[in-house]
């Protein structure tokens, strides 16, 4: 990096020292994540014996019981469902929408402007909208399905196993397909015009220019937002909190959620062996993608 | 033509659950709970607001309903959300300064870490806080929670910021430099000035996420504080639609308000500094 800028002095923050300046961010990042990163570990080693009122030392004892926890094997299912379904419909309707809304026209704007309000709504509060739309006897999506014929008269959703997932996926879908038009807007507002001309005096097809130019021209804006969406697709926990709780059952457990409720069940240790399995999940897929896709800051 | 029907008729589906949420609000129980659903014709009605507010005598006995419980939620959110992202402000400012100039051995993996920080599941961290703050006293303190909050979102500020001063010509602080201010005069007397809309939109940014922040804030906060995404979870178990239409409608607003101000950065903001709208 230093070799490219070709300013008569070098740098000149280079011969301070670091360490007031980036003295607070450390401390932060050592405070919350590195001690709690630890304090899972041990945590993991630990469990709270209820005879003894006590955290005790149980050996591998949480890690043997993750593995041969049916739970845990649903709700890591349930996560990896949920995080690659989502991001594939998200990026494909996104793709779409974003390519249609791509112009000039002061009239996009308004909609890329409508577009930003579902995105800072709490998800919590997203999951209650959608909670009183699906409800069983009086919401609105389960009334349209059933004119239409979709489901039985007497079929719900969130309380059907198969369905109760889709149910929480559709609320993801609505409040975040929106994030990944406008940063495909924004990327594709960025690219360059001459090729897409040429390509067209060329002669060449609509589909042949979005295969051989606007996808590999956007291929940093795409990996940045798969890589945005899939950590926050990793972690959700909000939604499957309001709209199911995890049920029917444990049909929509994902891995935080799982976490959550064996913290509140006083099994701390097992809870925290969750939480640690779903961040070193996360850290090793989110660099490597970083490392491959060449995501630079 | 056909073009713009169609991106208008999307967009009208995507705004359609925040329409239908907020003339749930101004439902009577009887058209809320009709099929098939009443969308537009429907009587106008108030007393969700009323109740809401705590004006309404009839629930005003009743501490779960009371005018200073649902206001003060809101309140807990502006104090936690304006807290946190003011201290991340401070953090990152230093921090996306000093990254944004110099080259030093580890800058590289000091982004990385700052990207992990962001990858972390949120549970995994209130798991560990929970016993941390439970023996420190910060369990249930706004305190407690800014502090979360201010990591959570110090990732997004120090990227963002680095951002938005990599846009400030570097001979700025070179020539002041050189006339022999000292580094930190030039940081706060010449490039902040110069990046006073990003800061702006950094600081927006850090109050919308901390708003909308839950698995923390459920965990941290217990009895005292509760933060609007908690009271929203908990009005579930209420079944009084209208009240919880009327208290979710009243929370959006001011984030509807904030992000229209900056919806220019909002994708740089959502990508962390790297895309530029």
């Amino acid at each position: 990096m230093a070799a490219q800028k070709s300013y008569s002095l070098p740098s000149f923050m280079n011969s301070d020292s670091s360490l007031p300046w980036l003295l607070p961010l450390i401390t932060m990042l050592i405070v919350f994540a590195i001690i709690p990163f630890f304090y899972n570990i041990y945590l993991s080693f630990h469990e709270f014996v209820p005879a003894k009122r006590a955290l005790l030392f149980v050996g591998w004892d949480n890690w043997i019981r993750l593995f041969t926890d049916g739970v845990f094997w649903g709700s890591l299912k349930v996560s990896l469902y949920y995080t690659f379904m989502c991001l594939l419909i998200q990026l494909v309707l996104g793709m779409g929408i974003a390519l249609l809304i791509d112009s000039d026209d002061p009239g996009f704007g308004i909609i890329r402007s409508i577009l930003t309000l579902t995105l800072v709504i709490p998800p919590a509060i997203a999951g209650m909208i959608f909670l009183i739309m699906e409800d069983a006897n009086y919401g609105l999506i389960p009334w349209l399905l059933k004119s239409v014929g979709l489901i039985g008269p007497e079929d719900t959703i969130l309380a059907d196993p198969t369905l109760a997932l889709w149910g929480v996926m559709i609320v993801d879908i609505w409040q975040w397909t929106p994030f990944m038009v406008l940063i495909l807007v924004a990327g594709l507002r960025s690219l360059p015009s001459e090729p897409f001309e040429s390509a067209v005096i060329d002669g060449a097809r609509p589909f042949q220019v979005f295969r051989r130019l606007t996808l590999p021209m956007l291929h940093k804006v795409i990996a940045v937002a798969i890589l945005i969406r899939g950590i926050d697709l990793w972690r959700m926990v909000d939604y499957v909190f309001v709209l199911t709780s995890g049920g029917p059952g444990t049909a929509t457990y994902t891995l935080s959620l799982y976490s959550w409720q064996r913290f509140t069940f006083v099994q701390w240790g097992y809870g925290a062996t969750i939480s640690l399995f779903s961040l070193i999940v996360i850290l090793i897929v989110g660099n490597a993608f970083i490392h491959f896709a060449k995501v630079k800051w | 033509m056909i073009r713009k029907i169609l991106a208008f008729s999307i967009a009208l589906i995507f705004i359609f659950p925040i329409f239908f949420l907020i003339t749930s609000s101004f439902k009577n129980n009887i058209d809320l709970f009709s099929i098939p659903p009443k969308l537009f014709l429907f009587n106008i009605d108030f007393s969700a607001y009323e109740r809401v507010f705590g004006f309404s005598k009839l629930l005003k006995f009743d501490p779960s309903y009371g005018e200073l419980y649902l206001t003060s939620r809101i309140l807990d959110s502006l104090i936690v959300g304006i807290g946190s992202s003011s201290l991340t402000l401070i953090i990152g400012i230093y921090a996306g300064y000093y990254i944004s100039r110099a080259n030093f051995k580890y800058k590289n993996f000091l982004i990385m870490s700052i990207l992990s920080a962001r990858m972390m599941p949120l549970i995994s961290i209130a798991i560990p806080l929970y016993f941390v703050y439970e023996k420190i006293n910060l369990l249930d303190t706004y305190v407690g929670l800014i502090l979360i909050h201010t990591f959570i979102n110090l990732p997004l500020a120090v990227l963002l910021l680095k951002s938005f001063f990599d846009e400030v010509p570097k001979q700025i602080d070179e020539n002041a430099f050189i006339d022999g201010a000292s580094k930190i005069k030039i940081l706060h007397k010449l490039i902040i000035p110069c990046a006073k809309g990003g800061i702006a939109v950094t600081f927006i940014l850090s109050i919308i996420f901390s708003w909308t922040e839950f698995i923390c804030a459920l965990m941290i906060g217990q009895m005292k504080i509760k933060t609007i995404p908690i009271q929203a979870s908990i009005m579930k178990t209420i079944p009084s639609w209208d009240m919880m239409a009327a208290f979710t409608t009243i929370s959006i607003i001011p984030v509807f308000i904030m992000i229209l101000a900056v919806r220019k950065h909002f994708v740089r903001g959502l990508t962390l500094g790297t895309v530029k709208e």
